[in-house]
């Protein structure tokens, strides 16, 4: 059913050729697949807003005390020691004075300090810039190796499919948690890197993406176009890459975002548990296995880390929510859809 | 279909076996197990080397320690294991029993709760697709996906366990907080009933009154410390359970459902003084058998007065009969509770597995072992619900497209009939394979939960075995997490047949 | 016209309007549609894609999604079901209104047994309870033609053909009595010979229970088996009804004339018991493009083999039309997908320009490739849907290295002009042209390399009528200019008829039949030649009354 039936010429009385007329007269610009969705996504509000979020905390975290080499505008040190002021008691203030507030303001310490006089928003700030490195290396490796495994299997079948999902079987029946922890450990007993750390559980959280590619191809290599491309001579290559992977990009990007608010989770389980990043490098996780018994006494050594963490986690959640709303405008929970959405969750921690 | 299972079994196997050798290498390469010794200054540091090269099998290459390994814990099927010693000398075998029942206990608990609510809330967000319901659900479940464990578990601690507990040594309730939570309750409620404006408003109202009386009623009862139901409340409710159930089903004019559900409520308050004074010392035992007679005895009047309708009998009447069994010993934990809270003065536990020590009755370990369950429950329930919730929703979502459904409509089928018979049984079929999933994921979880909340279980025999590089704890617990995985999966496969007539076939 | 309602009507729709909120501009798909179906008699409504047909339907079900607005009356007996409440209208149903749908693979639940799906709505509308519902639903089997009722009703949807559960469903719509039944083109998924006895089904079963039947279908000759009155929509407006004479024979509106024109046609069958034909005898001369002697086929069934096709020998020389018909599970979609490539050949040869393909080395394989073309039968799925029009057609010249860029977007707008579409769709995306424009475009792919054999699958199967004729009708065009050798893969004998020179008959794989079509189709031999082409209607009506009591002689023999 087409939407410009009303302003079509009444004279044409054969189907095809009304559609024709539609066809010569359109004006309508032209869009391509991805040109589409991404339409749809920039009218989802929810993701719209995470984006933002996520965006600004990324800014935050990398400007605020500098990456590497480079210098940061935040003064304080997240390795030198002071004098605790007041308690150590944050700072910030976003009441306004008017409303009996101290006035929205940063203040010396906006997240307070530690035990110790450690400004705490820079070591929150570390911490922070360790979970997106870890978690979008983790995204990409585990991304990268799912959507080829899972291709693969789905495209070969027969014993290739039999192996490689064995394999992926093998993985899966070994909590994530576990399997995890004990490259965690090996990673930081080799080497405190947390690049290599990443690389590390991207090599365990591809399962889930390759079970569904696997799917998504199976299904996909019945189409007749790929039928049409085979047919006509084809080689292997250019039908998985050019006909087939790029269909499932849907699936592959929507499980991404999901394998990267996966890994924020991981990565800081895994420190809390001491098994990820080690000190003197500090991480969400870690700082909040550090401060967990100074709920009553300090909270925001607690909170901090810890709200921080939901920011990101919720923010990419919902990234991926609309963007698996953009890739498949049903709208009504696509079961491939949602399958993802829960595999990367089934071995979470 | 038996060929379909034990297909599936043997190659779970396979990949248990191919997943014990990955882990074994991986763990032996975690690191140095000899690293603290190397670098004490105890006298007997040789001898101590000495000691635990032998106890770990040091001397020996990777794949005979794996061998050893790998014989000892296949004893199992035979019903001796062996599965080595740790890194102090100690069997494993003995750690393994206390650890393995309190974790899988846990974890089991919070699966069938999870999937139980996390199913019923699925069903009803995908009826209610895009309700304000819906919307809340979906954030909710947002939420609970990107909490991390040990964090959520911090928070409960605090705000549930010892807020409740310093709350229950003197119980009140301002009246401005009382009509705070009969509102909020009021806004939850009607949503979750849904239905016009009207009647949402006049749930609300109902609720908003209602709910801040009771509670001002209960605390002058000081129903918080001294809780009490007794016979002549058991009999209201079951009786009204009866009728409810009778009027949603086939209607109140339907007497072949309605009688057997009232003599079913009469069967339980004469159960109620029969088993008093045996209810008064029970054990596990008894509660078992009582369960299953409070299921067995009124299916069986439900389907010899059902008549044509004794499928619908058999249903209602065990609904209340189980229910009024249920009544009953919450009745007896009642009566309990001053008592426990003797012994035990804040009940919420946040350390252990159990009370060290308690003495008292029955019904006082049942009460210490339930209050020291409830947090990491409630924790490991509330994460994998979102899982279930969002994928029944979708599920639901999904079966309620397809031609059948509108078949079912055509034939003048209710909304309920047409989602419970024909859509819910088919939305379940995918949800049997999550829920193996789902399983082997909440372990890892509980490996987290174990470790905030202090408990001696699997999650602890783990994370110091690892720590130490010492394999052997680790595949211990790996043993049990993963058979309880590949039980489980074979559990779903089961469930999947049965839901599925083109397998079973 | 209908307001005086003296005539105690089964259904009637009066000044029928139903409007969908899109998040774009509102779509009209009914625009006024006034129509009576009187017990006991047929009504077809006829149309195609978009005519609103289907959304008549579920509005008088009450089955709407919410963002329809539907106005005026649809009246079942003497209440009008428009903006009826939920509870009311689900009283009806079953009981006043039944309907049967297309899909009867999907339209039964597959987890329920066939009884539980039976006697829910005789429990459900108080008919009749337990066991003796269960009796009745054995009676209702039994009605429609269910051998072995008593035992099969405890058996579950996919234990049972297509063709049965198509069945189950009609006879779960008479279960209640309804006055009328509305069936939703109840016979296109089926095969010819299945539809043919369904219709049967049907025919028998309103003139036993005098319920009216609301036929909606867009195949004219299921329109002259069935229908004593026809109404023809077109846009969402009626513009034409009558009785089935009046409309087949006579039509007055120019678009029922141009669809009627646009429905192939097997001129009649004279059976000829006495004369014989050789199969396959080649006259001199012939280039021979595609030649199968003693193929074999099989499909690898986990583990287990499974023989789709056997001992199959065929040719095709340059410039013919060879088709293969059949029906569902005979194997000629089979014989398509191994001369592309696409299955592996069990036994037997197959060889394009003399180069038998299984003994190919694959980079061979890949040359011999270039000469071939392919037409599918899905317009939805055969083409990339994140490739613009340009390099799908194109696409052949980028995977055999062929021409610079340039030449290669001449080589698509070359194409474009074969297939009669506008030069700027080059741009455009597959999810932009409608069906018949993209199975245009296909075709448009399958001639790029300047093919030496084009093989075409069921090409115009999922189109509409007049879309068909128009696909059909560039095919042959195309053909005589380009003089390709073509293997003609279709169930529909009219269509053949039309466009072959030679055709092979295929009953569950084997050729059954085969050789000049003036021979297999217009004196044929074989009894299921015969009853093949008996079983197809005719949009004639009185040409397809005699047809159908040939049918049944047919079928009384056998």
């Amino acid at each position: 059913m087409s939407n410009t039936n009303n302003k079509m010429p009444e004279n044409l009385t054969s189907l095809a050729e009304l559609e024709d007329a539609k066809l010569a007269s359109s004006d309508e610009q032209s869009k391509s697949q991805s040109q589409i969705v991404w339409g749809r996504f920039l009218r989802h509000k929810p993701a719209m807003f995470s984006s933002i979020l996520l965006v600004i905390i990324a800014i935050i975290a990398f400007t605020s005390i500098g990456y590497g080499p480079l210098p940061g505008w935040w003064k304080a040190s997240y390795l030198e020691a002071g004098v605790v002021v007041n308690g150590g008691k944050p700072t910030l203030s976003l009441l306004p004075t008017w409303l009996g507030g101290s006035g929205i303001q940063w203040g010396e310490h906006p997240f307070g300090q530690d035990s110790v006089g450690k400004d705490y928003f820079a070591l929150v700030m570390n911490g922070t810039q360790k979970s997106l490195i870890i978690a979008f290396v983790v995204g990409i490796v585990a991304t990268f190796i799912g959507a080829i495994i899972g291709a693969m299997a789905g495209y070969f079948r027969g014993w290739v499919d039999e192996v490689l999902m064995r394999i992926t079987d093998l993985f899966i029946v070994i909590p994530l948690l576990v399997l995890a922890a004990v490259l965690g450990q090996i990673a930081s007993s080799s080497s405190g890197s947390i690049i290599l750390l990443a690389l590390v559980l991207g090599l365990v959280t591809w399962t889930g993406l390759a079970r569904l590619v696997r799917g998504e191809i199976l299904s996909l290599r019945e189409r007749e176009y790929v039928a049409a491309a085979q047919a006509m001579g084809s080689k292997t290559s250019r039908v998985i890459f050019k006909h087939l992977l790029p269909n499932t990009i849907g699936v592959i990007v929507v499980n991404a975002t999901f394998a990267i608010a996966g890994a924020i989770l991981l990565e800081s389980s895994l420190s809390f548990l001491g098994f990820g990043v080690q000190p003197p490098e500090s991480s969400l996780g870690l700082l909040i296995s550090q401060y967990q018994n100074a709920f009553t006494t300090r909270p925001w050594l607690f909170w901090w880390p810890g709200m921080i963490i939901v920011a990101i986690a919720l923010s990419v959640n919902f990234l991926g929510d609309g963007l698996r709303d953009a890739f498949d405008p049903r709208h009504t929970g696509h079961r491939r859809g949602l399958f993802s959405f829960l595999k990367n969750r089934k071995d979470r921690a | 279909m038996w060929k379909f299972i034990l297909k599936r079994l043997g190659s779970a196997i396979g990949v248990l076996f191919g997943a014990s050798l990955l882990l074994y290498i991986l763990v032996i390469n975690a690191g140095d197990p000899l690293s603290d010794l190397r670098e004490s200054n105890a006298e007997n540091r040789e001898y101590l080397m000495q000691q635990r090269i032998d106890y770990m099998n040091l001397e020996q290459p990777w794949y005979l320690r794996y061998w050893t390994w790998l014989t000892g814990a296949s004893r199992c099927i035979i019903g001796q294991c062996d599965l080595g010693r740790n890194i102090n000398g100690i069997e494993v075998a003995d750690l393994l029993g206390n650890a393995a029942s309190s974790t899988l206990r846990l974890v089991f608990l919070a699966t069938v709760i999870a999937a139980i609510l996390g199913i019923a809330i699925g069903v009803l967000t995908a009826v209610r697709q895009y309700s304000g319901l819906d919307y809340l659900v979906t954030f909710l479940t947002f939420l609970f996906f990107s909490l991390p464990v040990f964090w959520a578990a911090v928070l409960l601690k605090e705000f549930l366990a010892i807020g409740y507990n310093n709350w229950l040594a003197n119980p009140q309730i301002s009246i401005g907080t009382s009509i705070a939570i009969g509102v909020v309750l009021g806004l939850i409620l009607q949503m979750f009933l849904g239905g016009s404006l009207k009647r949402r408003g006049i749930t609300f109202i109902i609720t908003a009154v209602f709910v801040p009386l009771i509670l001002q009623y209960t605390l002058w009862l000081n129903f918080y410390r001294y809780p009490q139901m007794g016979p002549a409340v058991i009999v209201v409710l079951t009786v009204l359970l009866a009728l409810s159930a009778t009027a949603m089903s086939v209607g109140m004019k339907e007497k072949k459902v309605l009688y057997p559900a009232l003599i079913s409520a009469a069967l339980v308050l004469v159960a109620y003084y029969a088993t008093f004074s045996l209810l008064q010392n029970a054990n596990a035992w008894v509660l078992i058998f009582g369960a299953i007679l409070s299921v067995v005895i009124p299916g069986l009047v439900g389907w010899f007065m059902g008549g044509r309708l004794k499928r619908i009998a058999a249903g209602v009447s065990v609904t209340v009969g189980f229910v009024g069994a249920g009544l009953t010993v919450i009745d007896h934990l009642f009566r309990a509770w001053p008592g426990f809270l003797e012994v035990k003065g804040r009940p919420i536990a946040t350390i252990g597995s159990s009370t060290a020590n308690l003495k008292g009755t029955f019904w006082d370990h049942f009460l210490d072992n339930a209050t020291q369950l409830l947090l990491p429950t409630i924790l490991l329930a509330i994460i994998s619900l979102a899982s279930y919730s969002r994928y029944t929703r979708s599920s639901m979502l999904e079966v309620q497209q397809q031609d059948y459904i509108r078949t079912a409509r055509s034939k003048g089928l209710s909304e309920r009939t047409v989602i419970f018979r024909h859509a819910f049984r088919n939305a379940l079929i995918p949800i049997a394979t999550i829920a193996a999933f789902d399983f082997a994921g909440l372990i890892g979880g509980a490996v987290i939960t174990e470790s905030v909340f202090g408990w001696k279980g699997m999650g602890e025999l783990f994370i110091t075995g690892l720590r130490a590089v010492d394999p052997a704890p680790v595949m211990a617990f790996f043993l049990v997490t993963g058979t309880a995985a590949v039980l489980f999966n074979l559990l779903a496969d089961i469930v999947y047949a049965l839901l599925d007539p083109r397998i079973r076939v | 016209m209908s307001t005086m309602n003296e005539e105690n009507y089964a259904l009637s729709f009066d000044d029928l309007k139903v409007t969908f909120e899109t998040s774009g501009p509102e779509v009209q798909a009914v625009k006024g549609l006034s129509l009576q179906v009187r017990p006991g008699e047929v009504v077809a409504l006829v149309g195609e894609s978009g005519s609103g047909k289907s959304v008549t339907s579920t509005a008088a079900m009450g089955l709407l999604p919410s963002n329809a607005k539907i106005t005026g009356e649809a009246k079942v007996g003497n209440v009008n079901v428009v903006g009826l409440d939920q509870g009311k209208m689900r009283k009806m149903r079953a009981t006043d209104i039944a309907m049967v749908f297309q899909e009867p693979m999907t339209a039964l639940n597959p987890v329920l047994t066939i009884e539980r799906q039976l006697t829910e709505a005789l429990e459900l509308h108080g008919i009749a309870y337990g066991g003796e519902a269960t009796n009745r639903a054995i009676e209702l089997l039994t009605m429609v033609g269910i051998p072995d009722p008593a035992k099969r009703i405890k058996q579950y949807p996919h234990q049972f053909s297509g063709g049965q559960r198509q069945r189950i469903v009609i006879a779960m719509a008479i279960s209640c009595d309804p006055r009328v039944i509305i069936a939703d083109e109840p016979t296109t998924a089926l095969d010819v010979t299945v539809q043919a006895e369904i219709l049967d089904l049907l025919r028998e079963l309103k003139d036993r229970l005098n319920t009216g039947i609301l036929l909606i279908t867009h195949n004219m000759g299921v329109v002259a088996d069935m229908a004593d009155q026809v109404a023809v929509m077109f846009q969402g407006n009626l513009v034409e009804t009558g009785s089935v004479d009046q409309v087949l024979m006579n039509p007055q509106h120019e678009y029922t004339q141009r669809l009627l024109a646009a429905v192939p046609r097997l001129t009649p069958v004279e059976i000829d018991e006495t004369a014989t034909h050789t199969s396959a005898t080649a006259p001199v001369g012939r280039e021979l493009v595609l030649e199968a002697k003693d193929l074999v086929l099989e499909y690898d069934m986990r583990g287990s083999t499974f023989r789709a096709v056997e001992n199959v020998s065929f040719n095709v020389a340059k410039g013919e039309v060879l088709g293969i018909v059949g029906e569902s599970g005979s194997g000629k979609s089979t014989i398509a997908k191994a001369v592309l490539g696409l299955l592996p050949v069990a036994d037997g040869t197959l060889a394009v320009k003399g180069h038998n393909l299984p003994k190919l080395s694959p980079k061979e394989a890949r040359k011999i490739r270039k000469d071939i073309g392919v037409i599918f039968q899905d317009p939805a799925a055969s083409l990339n849907p994140r490739f613009p029009i340009g390099e799908c057609i194109t696409e052949p010249m980028v995977v055999h290295k062929v021409g610079t860029k340039q030449e290669r977007i001449n080589r698509a707008l070359e194409l474009l002009d074969a297939v009669k579409l506008p030069r700027n769709v080059i741009n455009r995306y597959p999810h932009e042209l409608s069906g018949g424009q993209r199975q245009r475009i296909c075709i448009a792919r399958a001639l790029t390399m300047n093919p030496e054999l084009l093989i075409a699958d069921e090409p115009t199967s999922a189109l509409d009528v007049s879309v068909q004729a128009v696909v059909l009708e560039m095919l042959q065009d195309l053909q005589r200019d380009f003089n390709f050798a073509c293997l003609f893969v279709s169930h529909d004998l009219a269509v053949v008829d039309m466009l072959a020179d030679y055709v092979v008959v295929m009953q569950s794989g084997k050729a059954v039949e085969q050789g000049p079509v003036k021979d297999v189709l217009h004196a044929p031999q074989h009894d299921y030649t015969r009853r093949l082409l008996a079983a197809a209607p005719v949009p004639d009506p009185v040409l397809q009354a005699e047809r159908r009591a040939a049918w049944r002689e047919l079928n009384a023999t056998k």
